[in-house]
């Protein structure tokens, strides 16, 4: 313990210095930009995994270039292949300096070749640290550089015309109130409280992994956190998990019994004004908002006490990781670029334009109106449901058995019935990570 | 004479019934495609309230589902499109050149090594892909066969046993003198076979094209082991990854590729049927 | 003669490489080398190939205890020959049926074969969306119900494949000797006798190939099992893990090998190699009979 103490102290000493330094260094050009000098101290290399920020990226890493002399070369490794590129690239006398480390694996493999963030310009420049990925010793590995979020989306507009609102659904109790209000009264309303919660592949993945998610994140608080695949589950939650779970399917546009095969276009319902409620994430902002301009996300209420504190389901695996093995002169570089993209109003502006938001004091607001929910959750004091659905065990065959079950519920919603959900949930978590882990 | 004409007017009669109970059959056989062509014209969300209805004006989607469905999924449906044909008439191509001419050897050749490829061919035939899919696709993406323009080889080569068995057969019931009149004419080995047995094997080029054929452009877990299909995806693939495709799926415009992807395989059936039902018959009796 | 014949042969092996090279090469790349890999690896456990260690027959006999890989095989079996049953019945009526000069035969044959074209990913999904608009005036599923799924994929494979065999009848049919049928006639046999004494044991070679055709292709169904059920409904075992109810061999194994984690891919391919024995047996029981009777004719 203590030799890993006094390694963080120093490590963090060094971040302090290299800031120091990068500060002198700026006092001493005068601000005399673009000149050869800058060059010669260092040079960054962005290993990027998203593919679809590559034009962005390349763009930004131009004008940076063209305004500090700093040579900043990003390379995107293509679509599923950033590890093995990761493994790769590592190897080369000309590695990346800087990465990503986005999961608790992820630390793991590649957390002894990460400089500890902690006092570094750009941890500085954070405004909250819920994004952060620490290793076992407490070292800083990987900071998130945006993030996206899910919940339950509502349609404010179709809520008070139904006679409510929006801001009363505090809990479990006051959103059941007004979803078994409107459905009741759907007739004569001309829309329904929640879409349809289809089971195909294209849509159970909202009840198999975002929903799911309630249960895993209240039982890891309980545990204190999980920094790894818990071998076993113990289920304490299956109850809230079932409260929402039964409260979308039996207040819904279609009968629970027609979920198994879906086809029945849930965004659409939900865009097209048939239904109130709709379990999604931030990346349906732009289409949703262009057809129902007063949405709003609300938090996974599911009855656990102290829920009225709860915050909607925030995640990331962009995370920005600095090679411990670069040189001074190109770490130094690469955080001053860090700080830049997310300072600089105008590289900050284009990435928040492709990223959604970025989790920096001063990078450029969001334009999404659920992740500025989220934030305005957060600003309130509530807390995040982290995403702990990313340790399913085995995830495709998991879920599958998952699905079975909630197909013979929907079909007979019996106890006998969901006790078989139950086990897919709580025993096949166990099942499959003894598999996996075999 | 009257009993005659009698026994032949109820024989006439008793076709004319069967005639009719079979149009019948005929009927329901096709409405499965009847009903892909309908609802390829629906709006997604009627295909799955009123799958057997009739477009209404309500339901009715004109064209927007082939339109939305040339890139739905998130993948360009004229790649998979051109993925398929590269692959098929590659493959295709590949196996009728390389295993006639194999098979031209080991008959007339028959060696001890040709024996030995011959019935490892003729055992690849009743090995089960399964069997080899998860080496196979590991030995295939070492060796950078990942691609439409080299997955033609693993077809080669997995599609190899079949082909040389047919063409082997044939090949033995064509007579030496043929061959050796070339020979004494001066004809090389290359150019006997080029000119004077390729000819001849036309009828069993065709049949083993066609099976090759119907093969390669239906086939799904073996591109989809062996591709990658981030980048390079078939049509089975692509209509099978519709249905994971993270977000919504849309029933009216799968239903609008569904009908593009049969289509090109109806007309050539309807234009080279003969040579289809032959083949077929030719490979299932030798199979 | 024989020296012009021996000289051919002789220039004729100067040319090996170019004649037999490419097909050898590849077969060793696409059959081959990952034939005999896979044997090895079925004694193997691995995650990657290159850190294989051998356990002996361990993983078989994991194979052989899983339960979904016994319902499988079982569930297989019945669809088989459920199919094999229905497919040829089906299949020598239509082709019986066409054979009698009836008006219309050939818009017929072109009809039934049809569906043989269309790939088994397309024909899942055409079959799951009528079952599905029929399912649903009855509140349920092809997803929900086992029976429904089993006689889904029945339904397909009849559509699929009674036009394929219908061909193979008719070429049968055509060959039955036109004088045996005319002695038959005026011996004054019925249409039944006829068909059962004469019609029948004529066609009997193409009747096995048709059923050993249709059990094999019973056997290796993979493309409509995925499309059409995929394996749903499952039994959740009290462990949590599943039995797919519908989910036959071929399918097992390629869910051992891709879902069910790294760490039973030896399993994956032990059941690979017995998958391969079955088959196999199969196969070379048809070779051997075909074999038989092009000796005895």
């Amino acid at each position: 313990m203590s030799t890993n103490l006094s390694r963080r102290a120093f490590l963090g000493t060094t971040g302090l210095m290299a800031a120091t330094l990068a500060a002198c260094n700026n006092g001493g050009e005068g601000g005399g930009e673009g000149g050869g000098s800058s060059a010669a101290a260092g040079s960054v290399y962005w290993l990027n995994f998203k593919p679809e920020l590559d034009e962005t990226l390349q763009a930004l890493a131009g004008t940076y270039t063209e305004s500090t002399g700093v040579p900043v070369k990003v390379v995107t490794a293509a679509s599923g292949t950033y590890n093995q590129t990761l493994i790769a690239e590592m190897d080369k006398s000309e590695a990346p300096t800087l990465f990503v480390i986005g999961n608790a694996a992820g630390v793991k493999e590649w957390g002894d070749h990460a400089l500890d963030l902690k006092g570094s310009a750009i941890e500085s420049e954070l405004s909250t640290d819920a994004y952060n990925l620490y290793d076992e010793a407490g070292k800083l590995v990987s900071m998130g550089y945006c993030y996206e979020c899910y919940g339950i989306v509502a349609n404010t507009d179709l809520i008070e015309k139904a006679g409510h609102s929006v801001d009363d659904i505090k809990d479990f109790a006051s959103l059941k109130t007004v979803v078994e209000d409107i459905h009741a009264r759907a007739a004569e309303l001309g829309f329904d409280a929640f879409v349809a919660t289809d089971m195909d592949d294209s849509s159970n993945w909202r009840v198999t992994g975002h929903l799911a998610n309630l249960e895993y994140y209240y039982e890891a608080r309980d545990a204190g956190g999980w920094t790894e695949c818990p071998a076993e589950l113990k289920g304490t939650y299956m109850e809230n998990y079932k409260n929402l779970y039964d409260l979308m399917i039996n207040n819904s546009i279609v009968e629970p019994t027609a979920l198994a095969t879906g086809g029945h276009d849930p965004a659409n319902q939900f865009t097209s004004g048939q239904a109130a409620f709709f379990l999604t994430g931030s990346w349906d902002y732009t289409g949703i908002s262009a057809a129902q301009p007063n949405v709003k996300m609300l938090p996974y209420y599911c009855g656990v006490a102290g829920e009225e504190k709860a915050g909607l389901n925030c995640g990331t695996e962009n995370c920005w990781a600095v090679n411990a093995n670069a040189s001074e002169e190109n770490q130094k570089a690469t955080m001053d670029f860090m700080v830049w993209l997310v300072s600089d109003p105008d590289a900050s502006a284009k990435l928040v334009e492709q990223l959604g938001i970025m989790p920096y004091k001063n990078s450029a607001p969001s334009t999404n109106g659920f992740l500025n929910d989220a934030a305005s959750y957060t600003d309130m004091g509530c807390y995040v449901l982290d995403w702990v659905t990313t340790y399913q065990p085995n995830v495709d065959q998991y879920r599958a058995a998952l699905v079975s079950a909630l197909n013979a519920y929907n079909a007979d919603q019996s106890d006998a019935n969901w006790e078989k959900v139950r086990t897919a949930f709580v025993d096949g978590w166990a099942t499959q990570y003894k598999a996996a882990n075999a | 004479m009257m009993n005659k004409e009698q026994t032949l007017a109820a024989e006439q009669r008793r076709k004319t019934i069967l005639s009719a109970v079979l149009a019948v059959i005929c009927v329901i056989y096709v409405l499965p495609v009847v009903a892909v062509v309908i609802n390829s014209f629906k709006q997604n969300t009627f295909v799955k309230t009123e799958t057997f209805a009739l477009p209404t004006e309500q339901s009715y989607a004109g064209f927007d589902n082939f339109i939305t469905g040339m890139t739905f999924g998130n993948y360009p449906f004229a790649s998979s499109v051109l993925y398929s044909t590269v692959i098929t008439i590659l493959s295709t191509a590949l196996i009728l050149i390389f295993c006639s001419m194999a098979a031209w050897y080991i008959a007339r050749v028959s060696s001890k090594f040709c024996k030995i490829i011959y019935y490892l061919c003729v055992f690849s035939m009743v090995v089960p892909f399964q069997m080899v899919m998860f080496t196979l696709s590991k030995t295939a993406d070492a060796l950078k066969l990942n691609t439409p323009w080299t997955i033609p080889i693993v077809y080669l080569g997995f599609g190899a046993g079949l082909a040389i068995f047919m063409f082997v057969g044939f090949v033995k019931s064509i007579p030496l003198e043929i061959e050796e009149a070339a020979a004494i004419d001066g004809c090389g080995p290359v150019r006997t076979f080029f000119s004077v047995v390729l000819p001849m094997l036309k009828p069993t080029l065709i049949s083993v094209g066609i099976l090759e054929i119907m093969w390669v452009w239906n086939d799904y877990l073996l591109p989809v082991l062996v591709l990658d299909i981030n980048q390079y995806r078939t049509i089975p693939i692509h209509i099978q990854y519709l249905k994971g495709s993270y977000g919504t799926v849309d029933l009216g415009a799968t239903m609008a590729l569904i009908l593009l992807s049969i289509i090109p395989v109806i007309a050539f059936y309807l234009a080279a049927q003969k040579h289809i039902i032959k083949g077929v018959a030719a490979g299932a009796v030798k199979g | 003669m024989a020296s012009t014949k021996n000289s051919i042969r002789s220039a004729t092996r100067r040319w090996s490489w170019l004649f037999l090279g490419p097909v050898v090469a590849a077969f060793i790349i696409g059959f081959v080398w990952p034939f005999f890999q896979g044997i090895y690896l079925s004694f193997c456990r691995f995650k990657l190939i290159s850190d294989a260690q051998l356990t002996g027959l361990d993983n078989y006999g994991q194979a052989l205890a899983d339960i979904s890989f016994q319902h499988s095989f079982w569930y297989t079996a019945l669809t088989a020959v459920v199919s094999l049953v229905l497919i040829n019945v089906l299949a020598f009526m239509v082709a019986y049926v066409l054979t009698q000069n009836i008006k219309g035969s050939n818009l017929f044959r072109t009809v039934f074969f049809m569906p043989n074209l269309i790939g088994g990913i397309v024909l899942g999904y055409i079959w799951s969306m009528i079952f599905d608009g029929i399912l649903a005036a009855y509140n349920t599923s092809i997803l929900l119900n086992t029976t429904y799924g089993f006689w889904g994929l029945i339904i397909l494979m009849c559509w699929q494949q009674v036009g394929y065999m219908m061909i193979i009848y008719i070429a049968g049919l055509q060959a039955v000797p036109e004088d045996m049928l005319e002695a038959a006639k005026i011996d004054g046999a019925t249409k039944w006798q006829t068909l059962f004494k004469v019609t029948i044991p004529n066609v009997m070679p193409s009747i096995t190939i048709c059923m050993f055709l249709s059990l094999t292709n019973g056997f290796k169904l993979f493309d409509q099992n995925l499309a059409l059920t995929g394996g749903l409904p499952y039994i959740i075992q009290p462990d949590g893990s599943t039995v797919n109810t519908t989910e036959m061999l071929a399918l097992n194994i390629y869910n051992t090998f891709y879902t069910a984690g790294a760490g039973v891919r030896g399993v994956a391919q032990a059941k690979a190699v017995i998958f391969f024995i079955l088959v196999a047996g199969l196969g070379l029981a048809q070779l051997a009979y075909t074999r038989r009777r092009e000796v005895q004719q």
